[in-house]
């Protein structure tokens, strides 16, 4: 099966994307220690939705000694944004992106912008 | 927050020995891993040296083990990692890359790099981070396709055309 689906697939769930953002703030956690951030959960439903995720390659579980950590792994959407975004657009995509951070985040601009547009 | 080490994982449309090629040999290695590769065919516990295609200095460590996949094992080829490239990241104490090569079956061989022992380096651990990715990425499409990712063009220029 084509991989691009399985990611689709799991990145579908706001609670999968919640578990991502996790591991994206703080990588190679157990799943004692993302069970403890999600207390609504049971430790079953977070080993499934763990499971999808591996499934679709994006987290990736390694043993240190008796522990298993669980890793973001970011290879899979990066394929995925290399499919329709070359990787010059991309860059220039994320300057962009971040541009508008940047004049949105300040207030001054943002006034401007507004007066612009009333 | 201590810095945990990176894990990277891709599956490869290669038998697990071209993939194994495509890291340990230059005539691979420098036509996806940023132009470099080793000044000598690397050597397990011996010390190694890469270099980009100008021959500047890119990296330096000691090969810890290198055991080529066979049928009943997986490859594991493990460097010690020093940074050359930026005089910023080579005043860093030297950090741990592991290469796993994997039959997956289907075809497909499995490549999990760990990138670990940066818990004295965390300006290794932010450059890294995202280049990797592209690494991995440019050496599934190369070994897929015969023909690596297209050369990024340096952040600052994309931010003057973006400015100007």
């Amino acid at each position: 099966m084509e991989q691009g689906v399985e990611v689709f697939r799991a990145l579908a769930d706001s609670t999968r994307r919640a578990l991502l953002d996790s591991l994206f703030s703080r990588d190679g956690q157990t799943l004692n220690e993302l069970c403890a951030r999600f207390p609504e959960m049971t430790r079953f439903g977070v080993m499934k939705h763990l499971s999808v995720l591996a499934e679709a390659n994006l987290v990736v579980t390694a043993r240190q000694g008796r522990t298993k950590r669980h890793y973001l792994n970011p290879v899979p959407i990066e394929q995925v944004a290399n499919r329709w975004i070359s990787k010059y657009a991309a860059r220039f995509t994320s300057a962009l992106v971040a541009l508008d951070e940047q004049v949105a985040a300040d207030p001054e601009t943002e006034m401007s912008r507004k007066a612009e547009t009333a | 927050m201590s810095l945990t080490a990176h894990v990277y994982q891709i599956y490869i449309g290669a038998t697990p020995e071209r993939v194994w090629s495509a890291i340990t040999e230059s005539e691979w290695t420098r036509r996806y891993f940023h132009t470099t590769e080793f000044v000598e065919p690397p050597k397990p516990g011996r010390p190694y040296r890469t270099v980009g295609a100008d021959g500047r200095p890119a990296i330096d460590g000691i090969i810890e083990e290198m055991r080529p996949p066979t049928d009943r094992s997986p490859g594991r080829f493990v460097q010690t990692w020093h940074t050359l490239y930026d005089p910023e990241l080579s005043d860093e104490p030297p950090s741990s890359v592991e290469w796993t090569v994997e039959d997956a079956g289907e075809g497909l061989t499995r490549v999990r790099l760990v990138h670990s022992n940066l818990e004295r380096s965390p300006r290794t651990w932010e450059n890294v981070k995202d280049g990797w990715v592209w690494i991995l990425d440019s050496m599934k499409t190369l070994l897929e396709t015969g023909h690596p990712l297209p050369r990024v063009r340096d952040d600052e220029s994309v931010r003057q055309a973006v400015s100007s």
